[in-house]
């Protein structure tokens, strides 16, 4: 049997590489903090796979065929496609074809529908955490593709189900495996509209607080209320809410919250206790 | 309501061959795409805020960003959509 060893989250925003140089020394002191207790905990976990969870920013797929949720079964996914991002050391990545297709098959069994695909690129949303918490060596890593990008998205209910549903699918895995869980994306952050870097922060502490609570839906009620208005980043939320049904909604534990004007993103870091 | 082509333009633009195309000859390369004559102008135009009601925001910036308009010009014009149309 598998277990479910870490579950994680955090934020991704591009500008945290390609506005680095541009970074106050305060910003880059907290993030730099954050990632590396971030690291600190998913290698403490020994985790053999993650199973990360971000959206796909136009790398995989178009508006031809748009999946709500796409896992990543191939034996091993692209590396970040995007030119300003050369110095993450990784053009290939390890995938875990057995976890994945396990996934894929729970997935069906309770009713759920995936997209599947045997050839990803990750992009920063997948690798900007991993490089910057210096996850080494990386875990293999099966990647799970939520559409948080293009509406129509995925209900927020849904995404907490997927989370229990990944965690269910962990759990039964016949196989000896460590596996955790990161989602990435979020907290609140506007891109191409014409709030954006507007950043709200009374939206990302009252969501925190949600999590905090642990009461599902409350949290589903919130976000079904606030997401609207907190940009249109902020839909990446969706992905904690599925690290937080994996966790079982329990355990949610800030690890960092900070506003950063210059990466124009509410960038919020946690993990779950689990057990 | 996305405007498919001018999204899928924006999409393809992401191959660095196809942005070369693009810095070499837009015209040329506008060609290939059957843009609707007013999206095509505003492509043209640069006209930030008549572009994003019809493509998705992610690809919205990161066309202005590859076609190399300065962040701060962006968001000035990104900015003014809701006071210039209403």
């Amino acid at each position: 049997m598998a277990e479910l060893v870490g579950v994680y989250a955090a934020s991704h925003g591009p500008m945290i590489v390609r506005n680095w140089d541009k970074l106050t020394s305060a910003e880059k002191g907290s993030l730099d903090s954050a990632f590396v207790e971030l690291g600190r905990r998913i290698t403490a976990a020994k985790p053999d796979v993650l199973i990360v969870i971000s959206p796909d920013h136009w790398v995989n797929f178009f508006m031809d065929n748009l999946p709500s949720i796409c896992v990543g079964v191939g034996e091993v996914h692209d590396g970040p496609p995007e030119p300003w991002f050369k110095a993450f050391p990784h053009r290939k990545l390890a995938g875990h074809p057995a976890l994945a297709e396990h996934i894929v098959r729970t997935a069906l069994e309770r009713d759920f529908e995936p997209s599947v695909s045997y050839k990803l690129a990750l992009d920063h949303g997948f690798c900007i955490p991993l490089w910057k918490a210096k996850v080494n060596p990386l875990p293999a890593l099966v990647p799970v593709v939520f559409n948080d990008i293009e509406p129509p998205f995925p209900s927020v209910k849904r995404c907490y189900a997927w989370g229990a549903m990944l965690a269910e699918a962990v759990a039964s895995y016949p196989g000896k495996l460590r596996v955790g869980v990161l989602a990435t994306g979020g907290l609140s952050h506007s891109i191409g509209e014409p709030d954006m870097g507007r950043i709200d922060e009374v939206f990302d502490r009252d969501c925190i607080r949600c999590f905090e609570n642990g009461d599902a839906p409350a949290l589903i009620d919130f976000l079904n209320q606030r997401l609207p208005t907190a940009g249109n980043g902020a839909s990446e939320v969706r992905n904690w809410v599925a690290a937080h049904g994996a966790a079982r909604g329990r355990g949610f534990e800030l690890i960092d919250y900070a506003p950063i004007p210059n990466v124009y993103v509410g960038c919020g870091f946690a993990s779950w206790k689990l057990g | 309501m996305r405007d498919y082509w001018l999204s899928k333009l924006f999409f393809d633009l992401q191959n660095p061959g196809v942005a070369n195309e693009y810095r070499t000859d837009r015209g040329k390369l506008l060609d290939r795409y059957p843009l609707k004559p007013e999206v095509r102008a505003a492509v043209e135009a640069d006209d930030v805020a008549a572009l994003s009601r019809l493509v998705n925001p992610y690809l919205l910036r990161f066309y202005f960003l590859m076609a190399g308009m300065p962040e701060d010009d962006f968001l000035r014009r990104i900015r003014s959509r809701d006071a210039s149309h209403g």
